[in-house]
């Protein structure tokens, strides 16, 4: 009996598919777009809020002064949903002016 | 014997930018009017092409008018005063153009005999052009996507597009784009351009609402990190002003809606 239920385990082992380990998230990268939009104020957040808090974004910085910063999140291979983005809009004084989660 | 696929490609390239520039030439050789040293142009050819294109598919906005537009392709491009005409050995037809820099163009055989050009009297390289189709009494923040559809299908035929990737093959299907079946595509990357920067551009059908990811606004610049290296693209002085729409998605019927959201 316990030779059978060792070579369950051992069987279930070998089956299991090992859990790669997690990539840390690259610049743009968040984990939860609609997470990082709640925890951004409007009229209040300034750039450097939300670099410390978000990290690195793909910037677009306009002649005008204002700046598209864009959050994606990190697709998921085995969901093959399509993963959000997180867009803020600066006003040329580096305040967070408007988001939009998509 | 036949010659390797990318050894033929190179050659049709080579055989396309001899025979464009001796096109070129041929061109520059018709111009006797210029206000400037080496003007912005368009063959006039080419515009009466795009017109009766709009004639053709009047269908996709039923109620529009054409007019052409003159946009700035610099930061610093002064486009008050603006004076335009139809340039050949011959004659030189001036056209009026509006306070919003649109105009319009008639037809006249000894222009298109004499291969004209349309030239404003701005240097090269300072301003692009685009067909304007409006219908009339959507509010200025509105555009339909009917008339989008056939601005593009003119502006192809009409060749207002000036957009060179830097890459070679890339030029080279900027070259084979030059066409206005590119306007079919799924997502073509026709660039329209807002009055003032865009926020956000939302489609809308009745109760369907879509707005665009941010790779369809700015010219794509999002997914671009050398976006303001590219000094070809002719949106270069109106990146946040700058959009694409899915022009050949079918799903969308030509009276959607597409509501621009400005940054301020």
């Amino acid at each position: 009996m316990r030779t059978l239920v060792a070579c369950a385990l051992l069987a279930g082992c070998a089956l299991t598919e090992p859990i790669p380990p997690e990539r840390p998230l690259g610049p743009g990268e968040i984990a939860s777009a609609r997470q990082a939009d709640n925890a951004l104020e409007l009229g209040k957040s300034t750039k450097a809020d939300v670099k410390a808090l978000l990290g690195e974004a793909t910037a677009l910085t306009f002649a005008t002064g204002y700046e598209v910063w864009v959050y994606r999140e990190r697709p998921d291979p085995k969901t093959q949903t399509p993963s959000l983005e997180l867009v803020l809009l600066f006003e040329p004084a580096g305040i967070l002016a408007k988001t939009r989660v998509r | 014997m036949a010659l390797p696929y990318w050894t033929g490609m190179k050659l049709l390239a080579i055989f396309s930018l001899l025979v464009c520039l001796r096109t070129a030439f041929a061109a520059d050789d018709a111009v006797v009017v210029t206000a400037v040293r080496d003007p912005v142009k368009k063959s006039y050819k080419k515009m009466i092409d795009g017109a009766a294109l709009f004639e053709e598919r009047k269908h996709l906005a039923p109620d529009a008018a054409l007019r052409f537009k003159l946009i700035p392709r610099q930061a610093d491009t002064r486009m008050e005063g603006v004076e335009l005409e139809v340039a050949a050995d011959s004659i030189a037809i001036p056209l009026k153009v509006a306070p919003d820099q649109t105009f319009t163009i008639e037809r006249n055989r000894t222009a298109l005999k004499e291969n004209a050009q349309v030239m404003p009297n701005r240097k090269v390289g300072t301003m692009t052009w685009r067909a304007d189709v409006r219908t009339p009494g959507l509010p200025p923040n509105v555009r339909r996507l009917g008339d989008l559809r056939l601005e593009c299908a003119v502006g192809m035929k009409a060749g207002l597009i000036s957009n060179y990737p830097a890459g070679f093959w890339g030029w080279l299907d900027g070259l084979i784009a030059q066409n206005e079946s590119y306007c079919h595509r799924a997502a073509p990357r026709y660039l329209f351009f807002a009055e003032r920067p865009i926020w956000s551009v939302t489609l809308v059908d009745g109760g369907r609402r879509e707005v665009l990811p941010v790779d369809m606004l700015y010219g794509g610049a999002s997914r671009d990190p050398d976006w303001q290296k590219d000094r070809h693209c002719d949106c270069s002085a109106l990146f946040d002003r700058a959009y694409f729409v899915p022009l050949g998605d079918s799903s969308w019927p030509n009276d959607t809606r597409v509501e621009i959201e400005y940054m301020s």
